[in-house]
Formats: structure tokens, sequence, C-alpha cells
């Protein structure tokens, strides 16, 4: 603004706040337009897909290709996927293992996470950032040198094998979360109990565990679904003779009949995305931000 | 209706000495103030008390039994903390029965604990709320109430009110000295508030740097503080840097008289109270004769505090009674009635000058 401010009468105020606000409503505009075709291009990239799937999953007959749309709709295809013994067996396998490994990690992870959180001891903080060293690297190298220990042991391809492998995926929710959700509990909460006669057992049972009690099952939830759907370690220790659900939809994403994969991809889609806006509300406040703080 | 003595405890923090053996006996249903600033270890004393940290060295005895080694939940202490310490997943109801029910009782009587206890602190009916639906002062009311259906031996609050407003705190202090004069508990308060101590106990142990500068009741405290730390932490206080001459003591420009027993020679501190301040009227003549410039007048109510200058003693802090109209900017002529003198390492000695300049001494 060059003008001296005494020189400006009303009316050229009003001009110039006239000029710069069309000139600021044109930019918006560009900038909108930007971002408009910025949504659609991703709408497309993420939903394009989905959308191909789902159709693809509730086909009865088949789509001649200048269509997008099938000629039938239904659930036949459905009924044949879940009727493949490499569908069941995959699924009793992945039940079964991520069960073992959600009760495996709880049993390591919480009382480390309770440690982490309530008693000062050395290296306490570095030991507590190497949960995060998994996570640091990339993923299929590890599980490369990973597998070629397991293989020298006797591991790749029994379930010991896959659940150990699966078990370093956990440890970041399983430690940090808890640890986070510990540390939020005033000591003098329990300091209070601890006075009006409770022991320390009791204390941790009434008034701590009841505390961090939904911070907790979020993180069992999320160590069960990532195991569930963890593919690349699972494959690459359980083959050949292990083979959970997503290893399975591997082979049949090659297969020649599309629906197979899009029924099974439907499928384990679903149940996912209800668990995780689950453990969304009860992962509300940054909790696992509080992990960071310390 | 219980004693309570700690015989030499200390405890170190590893090289911080938070508690610096200290003796203490409070008797049985008194109330009993641990007053100081932050970090002087009022509040490593009480935790000591209530045993959630293990003695360096020392003893705690709770009439005949010692309980130095017992831990927090096998004491027969309750504790209020400064904190908001109800469980939250929990109701008021299930809050203050939660010790009752550790202790066996019939469901019948811990209802009727329960409403007792809600009755004692004036929240009858509030058994379903949780503790986020209650305000600040509710929820330590219930702690305090949490505390008493236990019927400790001792009761101990750890600054419970000081994240209150000022009104609710007077009165739940009020609230508090009632409770404890009808249940004849004994009972340590900490606090760094003196006002609240001066209010509230029989007596105030006024703690600095781990140790117990001064154990007495509110008034000897306010008019004979042992210390120099009492004399400053206590009130307000004028206190001049001053030495021993062989006529008197020497203060600026000014010479007072010296109480028997001093030193010849040597440093002291002289500390006036602003009440002990007393303005001359018009015309009046005394010996010893302040007049400071004014320069801040605040209006507290029922008194006016001065700031002032004088050339001859440096700042003063004057009360003045409301009839007396001063303005910044103006002299006023003030003539000590009371001051103590600190010399080094001996107690104080007080001096009182009569309107006819004659000396008393105590």
């Amino acid at each position: 603004m060059t003008t001296i401010r005494e020189d400006l009468t009303d009316r050229t105020l009003w001009a110039e706040f006239a000029r710069n606000s069309g000139r600021a409503f044109r930019f918006m505009l560009r900038q909108d337009w930007f971002g408009l075709s910025m949504l659609a291009l991703l709408t497309l990239f993420i939903l394009g897909p989905m959308l191909n799937v789902f159709v693809w999953a509730f086909t009865a007959t088949r789509i001649r290709p200048p269509a997008i749309l099938p000629e039938e709709w239904g659930l036949r295809w459905w009924i044949a996927t879940f009727e493949r013994l490499d569908v069941i067996e995959g699924f009793t396998t992945s039940i079964v293992i991520s069960l073992i490994v959600t009760g495996l990690a709880a049993v390591i992870c919480l009382p480390a996470a309770y440690a982490f959180a309530r008693m000062q001891f050395r290296g306490r903080t570095v030991f507590l950032l190497s949960f995060l060293m998994t996570n640091a690297f990339p993923r299929f190298g590890l599980y490369i040198t990973i597998a070629v220990i397991f293989f020298r042991l006797g591991l790749v391809g029994t379930v010991a094998g896959v659940v150990l492998i699966q078990l370093v995926n956990t440890l970041l929710f399983m430690v940090w979360i808890p640890t986070a959700a510990f540390q939020g509990v005033d000591k003098a909460l329990e300091e209070a109990a601890l006075d009006v006669g409770a022991s320390r057992l009791r204390v941790f049972i009434q008034i701590t565990l009841p505390m961090v009690l939904p911070a907790l099952s979020a993180a069992l939830l999320l160590t069960f679904i990532g195991t569930f759907y963890e593919t690349q370690g699972a494959f690459l220790i359980g083959v050949p003779n292990v083979k959970t659900l997503p290893t399975v939809m591997i082979t049949l994403i090659n297969h020649p009949i599309t629906q197979h994969g899009a029924v099974l991809s439907v499928a384990l889609w679903v149940p996912s995305m209800i668990l995780l806006i689950f453990s969304q509300r009860v992962l509300r406040g940054g909790s696992l931000a509080a992990g960071f703080g310390v | 209706m219980a004693q309570l003595t700690l015989n030499q405890l200390s405890k170190h923090f590893g090289k911080v000495v938070a508690v610096d053996a200290i003796d203490l006996h409070v008797h049985d249903s008194e109330l009993l103030c641990i007053l100081g600033p932050s970090g002087c270890g009022k509040s490593t004393a009480l935790r000591l008390i209530a045993g959630f940290e293990e003695p360096t060295s020392g003893a705690i005895r709770i009439d005949d039994a010692d309980v130095t080694h017992l831990p927090a939940n096998k004491r027969p202490t309750a504790m209020v903390f400064q904190k908001y310490t109800l469980w939250p997943h929990m109701t008021v109801y299930d809050n203050i029965a939660f010790g009752l029910k550790l202790r066996g009782l019939s469901k019948d009587e811990i209802k009727r604990k329960v409403e007792e206890g809600l009755e004692l602190v004036s929240l009858s009916g509030y058994e379903k709320r949780y503790p986020s639906q209650l305000s600040g002062g509710q929820q330590q009311r219930i702690a305090l109430a949490r505390a008493l259906v236990l019927e400790p031996k001792i009761l101990l609050l750890d600054e419970p009110f000081s994240s209150l407003d000022a009104l609710l705190r007077v009165r739940l202090r009020e609230e508090l000295k009632r409770i404890q004069r009808r249940l004849q508990i004994t009972t340590i308060f900490v606090t760094h508030d003196q006002e609240e101590a001066l209010s509230l106990a029989d007596r105030i142990a006024v703690m600095n740097a781990g140790q117990i500068e001064q154990l007495a009741d509110s008034s000897t405290i306010y008019a004979f503080p042992q210390t120099l730390f009492v004399a400053d932490f206590i009130g307000e206080m004028n206190l001049f840097d001053a030495h021993v001459t062989g006529t008197g003591i020497q203060v600026g420009q000014t010479l007072l008289p010296a109480p028997d027993g001093l030193p010849a020679d040597g440093a002291v501190k002289v500390a006036v109270r602003p009440e002990d301040l007393r303005p001359l009227g018009e015309g009046e003549q005394a010996a010893m004769t302040w007049t400071p410039t004014i320069e801040t007048v605040m209006d507290l109510g029922h008194y006016q505090k001065v700031l002032a200058h004088a050339e001859a003693v440096g700042d003063l802090k004057v009360y003045l009674p409301k009839a007396l109209r001063v303005d910044e900017g103006s002299t006023l002529s003030v003539t000590p009635t009371r001051y103590l003198v600190y010399a080094d390492g001996a107690p104080p000695a007080e001096v009182k000058l009569t309107e006819q300049q004659g000396i008393t001494q105590g």
C-alpha cells in the first residue's frame, strides 16, 4: 500500500476494498479449482478400484467389456468362494494365529507397558523408542533377513514361525498405547486407594485397570486386526504349509475367475472397517501422541 | 483420639534432604498445620506419615504403635490429597464405600456409614453422581467424607483446598474446622497459605529447608517468630539491617533502644510489624520518628496498607486505620511502638516503647 492513508476518502477506500476482494475471490476460485480437481482425482484413484471390486463381488454372471455394470446381480460367487477348501482353511488358520499372537503380545507387552509407565530405570526412553525400530526399516527387507534365520532354525512353514514374525508387528501398538494409557492414570488415584486400605493387586485390578480398559481394548483390537490382515510376513514364513487368509487371497488374485478375489476382498474389508471405526472412537484424545511425549 | 510422634524423622532423595531429622508430637484431637513455602519438605513429611514414602531414618509412632515401616494400606491414617483423587469410574457412593467394603462391613452398615459421611460434608443425596458431575469443591468434600468414614486415627490433609477459588477455600476451611471439632479427630493439615494455617490450626509447625523452624500456636507464631525466616514468612514484616553500638541499635540514621543481653557489637536484624508503626498526630513529637514519603496506598477493606520510603531507614510498610486520610506523594510521621531484635543464633529480644518513651523489655 503506497498511498498515504490520510489522503483516502471513503470512496477510494471502498474502491480499493472492492478491487482487493475481487482479486482475493478470483485467487480463491483458482485455488478451489485446483483443490476440486485433486479431490476428483483422489476419489477416482481410491474409490474407483474399491467400487470396481464391489461390483465384481456382487456380479452373478459377468460383465461384458463396454458395459461397466454386470448383466445380473447376485450372491452366487459368495457361496462359491466360501465353499472353497483353501478359503475355509485360510480363514481358520488366520483366526487361530491372530488369537495366539494377540494373546502372546498381551502377555509380553502389557507388563512391559506398565513398567514403562510406572517405573524409572536406566535406558527407559531408549528402550521405549527401540520399539519404533521395527517400523524404521523397510519391512520386507527385515522379513527376508529373519526368514533366513528362521529357515536355519526350521521355523519356515510352521505356525510357530508365522506367530513369531507377526509378533514383531504388534510390539509398537501393544507397548506404546498401553504405556500412554497407564501414564494417563494419575498416581495419586492409586495412592488414594492404597490409603483406604487396598492391596497393590487390588489397586491395579479395581482402580488402574478399569481406567485404562478402553485404550487397552483398542490396542488389542488393533493388534488382532493387524495380525489378521498381515500378508508379507505370513506369506514369506508360512509357505508352503501355513496359509492365512491374505496369503490365500494372493493366489486368488491371479485366479481366472475374478469374482473369488473380489468376494474375499469385500468380505475382509467390511469387518476391519467396522473395527477400525470403533477403535478410533476409543483412541480419541491422542493417546498415541501421549506415548511420544515421554 | 490418637497421638502422633515423629522422632528424628528424615527423608533423603538422593543428595536432596527433603525432611531433616524432625521431631514432632501431635496431641489428641489437635489440628496441627504444617506451614512452609513450596519445596520445604512439608508434603514429604505428610507422605512419610501416610506411608507413601519410606523414611531414610527416624521413627513414626501412632499412640503406642511403631508404624515406621508399615505400608500405607495398613496404617490407621487417611489422607485428602491436593489433586482431585476420586476414582472417575465409580459413583460417589462407591468411592466412599470402597474402603468400607475392604473392611468387610455388612451392606447395611456400609450404606449407613456412607450416608453419615455425606451428611457430614453436607452432600446428602449425591450418592449416584460421578466425580465428573461434581465441582472441585464438592469433589474435595467427598474425598474428605471418604477419609472420615474409615474413622482413621489421624486425618491427613495435603493442601486440599489450594486449587479452589478464594471464597470457596475459606468456606471449606470453616467447614473442615467444624467437622474436626465435632469428631475430635487428630488432624495434620499441610499448607503454604499462612492465612489458612493461622485461622485453622491449634498449633502451627513452620517448616523451612526440611526442618521445623517453630512450633507454636497462631498468636505466638505471629507475635514472637523465633527465627528470621518465620518473621519474614508469617504475616507482613519490616526487616532492617542494623548493628549494635554502645548506645543502642543503629538502623540507618536512627538510633533505637537496645534490649538487654545483646552482644556489645555486631550486626543484627530489627523486625517491626506494620501495625507496630504508630502514626503521629498533628504536632505530636516522639523520640524516634520516621517521616517517609508515601508511595502507594492500598485499600484492604477494613484498613489501608501504605508502602512508603524514608531516607533514614529505607522502605516501610504501615497499616493505617481507614479514618486517617493519606495521599500518595505526601509524607507521614510514624514511630515504632514494638520491635524484635534478631542477633545471630539467638532467640529474638522484644522491645516495647511506651508513650513516655520508657522501655520495657521481654
